[in-house]
């Protein structure tokens, strides 16, 4: 399947002008790229850039924000407070980030069926002090893994994202190849990752602008099942 | 390049931020002139002294408050609005009703 067979009510990603995968499938109402080549898995371990722009993600922001995620993020049972500018994996697979002193921000675990972010948005825009933050729209994210991505980010970024001072579970809101981007330090399947989150509207921008800086470490786009199943 | 240290992201490039403001307490909207109310909003007194402004450090949209020299330009401290700021402001509707 390929982007031109697309249903109309699923949603586009933002590169869908510029990139075709080579296998999509439907995640959270959108089509996301499955497999971008047969040489996926090596590639994800080498250098690789995958486009989650789809996948499901929200915020809230404000003072009862913290007590809203504990109350209906499942995982969050088990975890401790989270130091601002840090983001955990919780047991369910959700990834919270932590972004300022009352702004929150959660990654889907990209393999469950996100009813608690559901919950959580609506959740959001009925308590008092607290409020949805509609990253969904707002932001593009995009996956850079690999064993070369903390120089593929050197030429790309001010702060050093290096794996000795930049662990995982860190954050770095800061400026991507000139856009303004959070920068969120993983691992997917063992292998480290970079979630990038930037703003959509320069969301082709960036993907080529990271897809340049790759290219002397041999680095490619990828598909999402590489890093899920 | 300026570097600037932001109290909620540390160090970063000057180019990451954008100045917003001297900082001013603000004249009740309701009852002040509006010669105190333009003063408020567009006037500013361009001292050379050390002034605390409003800096907006963009990627994380987080405002704070520098402390920081007109003259050389040297930042003295950075702060969260918390340490002036910490009650929320409500507006009052009085325009809006005699309207």
């Amino acid at each position: 399947m390929n982007m031109s067979d697309t249903q109309p009510s699923l949603k586009r990603s933002l590169l869908y002008r510029t990139t075709t995968g080579e296998h999509y499938k439907q995640q959270d109402g959108g089509m996301l790229v499955a497999q971008f080549s047969a040489n996926d898995a090596e590639q994800a371990k080498r250098c690789g850039l995958l486009d989650l722009s789809v996948a499901r993600r929200t915020g809230l922001r404000g003072k009862n924000a913290p007590s809203v995620l504990s109350e209906h993020l499942p995982g969050m049972a088990n975890t401790s407070v989270i130091q601002a500018n840090f983001a955990e994996q919780l047991s369910t697979g959700e990834w919270v980030l932590r972004l300022g002193k009352t702004e929150y921000w959660v990654l889907s675990s990209l393999t469950g069926t996100n009813a608690s972010l559901d919950a959580l948005d609506q959740a959001a825009s009925q308590t008092a002090d607290c409020y949805p933050l509609y990253c969904q729209s707002s932001h593009a994210w995009f996956v850079l893994t690999g064993d070369y991505i903390s120089e593929v980010m050197a030429k790309l970024c001010a702060v050093d994202l290096n794996e000795r001072v930049f662990p995982v579970g860190k954050i770095a809101q800061t400026s991507v190849a000139r856009v303004n981007a959070i920068v969120v330090k993983q691992t997917y399947q063992g292998i480290p990752a970079f979630s990038i989150l930037s703003d959509s509207s320069s969301a082709e921008y960036l993907w080529l602008a990271i897809l340049d800086a790759m290219q002397e470490f041999n680095g490619q786009a990828i598909g999402a099942d590489v890093l899920t199943v | 390049m300026k570097i600037l240290t932001c109290p909620l992201n540390g160090p970063r490039n000057i180019s990451e931020f954008v100045y917003g403001g001297e900082v001013k307490d603000m004249p009740d909207p309701n009852t002040c002139s509006d010669k105190a109310w333009a003063d408020y909003v567009f006037y500013h007194d361009n001292l050379i002294q050390i002034v605390k402004e409003w800096w907006l450090h963009a990627p994380s949209g987080y405002w704070f408050i520098a402390e920081r020299h007109t003259a050389s330009d040297e930042i003295i401290k950075t702060y969260d609005p918390s340490e002036i700021y910490n009650t929320r402001i409500e507006f009052s509707t009085q325009q809006e009703e005699r309207a």
